[in-house]
């Protein structure tokens, strides 16, 4: 009776583990240009923080305005290098077939 | 059943290091076809849980049917041991307790692995190092510490029962807490290892596993506090914390796990500190194996610990080879872990962050120094130097005041850089709150309770007293502080009341408002830390009418009696406890012997109440005169460390929880800015 259930759980295993329904389609690699849409979330995220923060009386207007210049250039660093990398996207031979398409 | 319990754990062994296998090879190779192997990979980890599910199931059923013929269940259970203490069992002795820790293992992986959808490259690099571990916990379970041996010879009718120190409720929690959360920190690793592995760009691996950290950072300390409370209800000395060698192994890896926590954030908000938070995890994960290994080993004497085993070898080599593998891809890839910011400013949420972690990390070399030190002294000299607490008192005490002062510091500094105006802004009223409560603890007549009339002068607990409630009353300030702003501001835009406000608050930002109440938790177990500087005990052999005075209780012994069960018979003393003249409780100590493993075990009767507890211990006969002895202790403030803890596993609940959606107005400045790199303008980080 063990014997049988030893077989019967190795059958099922073996059966599940390698009797993959379907083809798997190879996993995306993960772009810059996903990386910076991510980078450009958190810092609009610490903006937005910084912003409650202020309105909370939490820093004097002199504190507020230096951080939110160092967040803001930082954003458009983000925004910049996105645009540059949807620039060359767009230009690249793959894009253009698919636009006349 | 037996068999097929062995059987089940080869299986799952051979579909684990197939997991690992196949997984190392797939990712590595990156061929086509690869993606397949990857599946099969995933599907062997998935089989592998059920197969150890089976195993332990077949375990406890041989629990509940006294199957004696396991050596295992002759060891640890007999036929009187309650039904629900039979489920302890899995988890009382070394091979059941490592079969437990492997169920758990497998079932985060489990969970991982069945939410690979979120990111399928980094899950499957994070599935083989699980895979990885769980091989591991699996070869000693089929090698070395096997749970379905079978008892040599003819096995006896009855078993040599449970440990009577473990035939508590708690301890049918607290444990698999514990394991909870000394296990969970493998799936964080296995993220770390894995996207340093791949070079993972970003920090999402972060944003991915903050819940499974969260969650298991909130075992781990409830598991750990859990451990304290069963300590003050069962070990009958009075206290909750030793400094117990296997105490400690769970206080390391809770350390740096705790450092993990709050530095992790840095990563996350500025892209720093990515070397060091990789090496924190590595160390938490690490160190949690490492408690393990110390508890399990036999290398240091512990109430809590295993016996001695020869089991502590394949852990150092497990330790040897993690480690060996952690140096590698660090050293492969450490190009990848530049910071994208540097430190401004001393004066900052940033330096906040990282004072903190390491005065963590400070505690953590203390406690692992003062644990392993009997141990080194025993190698270098030839004999064993016992640290005591007073060393760890000594060296913990200053330090846990110091990490007090930045838990109230750190949430109201500001990143980059804090001016001197900001700080004036942020400290003053609760700062002068803090001096207040020091002035008033100070001034007041000792008459007037416990707590108040402390003389820091006359000794130095009176003083880290006054400093633990000092800066106690500075955390909790702070908090209500930020609750109060933000709520005002919420208050303003919604025109709904403050309470409400704040409460809108708290679930816009559910992360950082639930850190906020676990800081406030935190600062209610430090004052009812403090309380222990002012303790006191008596012990007094009693006859009927006898009375014992401690402060201001007058225990009356009324009588004695006795009680008979299956499993134990105890003595049970009835005392009375009157208070200014007046009968306000009646408390039964007991001093039981389990008849299985003829072990005497004290069951302390305790009135507990927020100012202080009555901890009552019924010690025996003496042998000479053959009269009772009690011994009373009276600790005060200790209820508020179990509250704390409460309020700290309700903060971590609340951080838990997904934020709220932000409503319409909040969502179309949301999309405002994104088109004019402008902050919406109200958040609270929604």
């Amino acid at each position: 009776m063990i014997l049988l259930t030893a077989v019967a759980l190795t059958a099922l295993a073996f059966y599940y583990v390698f009797h993959v329904p379907e083809q798997a389609a190879p996993a995306p690699e993960k772009s810059r240009v996903t990386f910076l849409q991510e980078r450009k979330e958190v810092v609009y995220e610490n903006l937005r923080d910084l912003n409650f923060e202020f309105k909370a009386g939490k820093f004097p207007p002199a504190d507020y305005e230096r951080m939110k210049a160092s967040l803001e250039q930082e954003a458009a660093l983000i925004l910049a290098e996105i645009a540059e990398l949807d620039a060359v996207r767009a230009s690249s031979p793959e894009a253009r077939k698919g636009q006349r398409n | 059943m037996s068999s097929l319990g062995s059987f089940a754990l080869l299986l799952a062994l051979s579909l684990a290091a197939y997991c690992f296998l196949a997984g190392l090879w797939a990712l590595s190779r990156r061929e086509s076809g690869s993606e397949l192997l990857v599946e099969t990979a995933r599907r062997a980890g998935i089989a592998s849980f059920g197969m150890v599910a089976l195993a332990s199931a077949i375990l406890v059923v041989a629990a509940f049917r006294n199957d004696f013929s396991i050596a295992y269940i002759l060891h640890h259970s007999n036929r009187a041991l309650p039904l629900p203490y039979k489920f302890a069992v899995l988890w009382s002795g070394q091979e059941g307790s490592l079969l437990f820790w492997s169920l758990l293992l497998s079932a985060y992986g489990l969970v991982l692995r069945l939410r690979y959808r979120t990111d399928e490259r980094l899950f499957a690099y994070a599935s083989t190092v699980i895979a990885a571990v769980q091989s591991f916990f699996l070869l000693l379970l089929n090698f070395a510490a096997r749970p379905f041996a079978a008892t040599p010879g003819q096995p006896g009718s009855d078993g040599n029962g449970l440990n009577p120190l473990l035939q508590y409720p708690e301890m049918v929690i607290h444990p698999p807490m514990l394991y909870l959360g000394y296990i969970g920190f493998t799936v964080p690793f296995a993220f770390a290892l894995g996207a340093l592995a791949m070079r993972y760009p970003g920090e999402r691996w972060i944003h991915i596993t903050r819940r499974w950290t969260m969650v298991t950072w909130a075992f781990l300390t409830c598991g750990i506090f859990l451990g304290a409370h069963w300590a003050y209800y069962v070990l009958g000395w009075g206290g909750y914390w030793g400094w117990d060698p296997v105490e400690n192994a769970s206080l390391l890896p809770w350390l740096t796990g705790t450092a993990f926590l709050h530095s992790v954030m840095m990563q996350e908000k500025r892209g720093m500190l990515k070397t060091w938070n990789m090496w924190l995890i590595f160390s938490t994960f690490l160190l949690a194996i490492f408690g393990t290994f110390l508890t399990r080993s036999g290398v240091v004497n512990s109430v809590h610990a295993f016996a001695q085993s020869s089991i502590g070898d394949w852990f150092v080599a497990f330790l040897a080879v993690t480690l060996a593998a952690c140096i590698f891809f660090y050293a492969k890839n450490r190009a990848h872990l530049r910071s994208e910011h540097r430190l401004e400013s001393l004066v900052s949420r940033e330096s906040s962050f990282l004072f903190n972690n390491l005065v963590l990390l400070v505690a953590c070399f203390a406690v692992l120094w003062g644990t392993l030190f009997p141990v080194i002294s025993e190698w270098v000299e030839g004999h064993k130097v016992t640290v005591g607490p007073p060393f760890f008192n000594k060296v913990m005490v200053p330090i846990g005041l110091f990490l007090l002062f930045l838990t109230a510091v750190g949430p109201l500094l500001a990143w980059g850089k804090t001016s001197f105006s900001s700080l004036r802004q942020n400290f003053l009223w609760p700062a002068s709150g803090a001096m207040a409560i020091g002035v008033l603890l100070v001034a007041t007549p000792p008459a007037w309770g416990a707590p108040f009339g402390m003389r820091p002068w006359q000794h130095i607990s009176y003083f880290y007293s006054l400093m633990a409630a000092m800066l106690g009353t500075l955390v909790v300030l702070t908090v209500i502080s930020e609750f109060l702003r933000g709520g005002r501001v919420i208050a303003a835009k919604t025109a709904r009341g403050l309470p409400l406000s704040m409460v809108q608050l708290a679930r816009r930002n559910t992360r950082r408002y639930g850190g906020y109440i676990v800081h406030f938790g935190v600062a209610l177990v430090f004052i009812g830390i403090l309380g222990s500087a002012l303790n006191r005990d008596a012990e007094k052999e009693m006859s009927f009418g006898d009375s014992l005075a401690l402060g201001p209780y007058n225990l009356v012994c009324r009588s004695y009696t006795q009680e008979e069960t299956p499993n134990y018979s105890a003595n049970i003393a009835i005392m009375d406890v009157l208070r200014d003249g007046r009968q306000v409780d009646t408390l039964y100590p007991e001093s039981r012997f389990y008849a299985a493993t003829e072990q005497p075990q004290h069951v302390p009767a305790v009135r507990s109440t927020l100012r202080e507890d009555l901890y009552v211990v019924y010690e025996g006969q003496n042998p000479e005169t053959g009269r009772p002895i009690i011994k009373a202790h009276l600790n005060p403030l200790v209820s508020w460390i179990w509250i704390g803890i409460l309020v700290m596993a309700s903060g971590t609940i609340l951080a838990l929880v997904p934020n709220r959606v932000a409503a319409p107005a909040a969502l179309a400045a949301k999309q405002g800015a994104d088109a004019q790199m402008h902050p919406a303008p109200v958040g609270a980080g929604d």
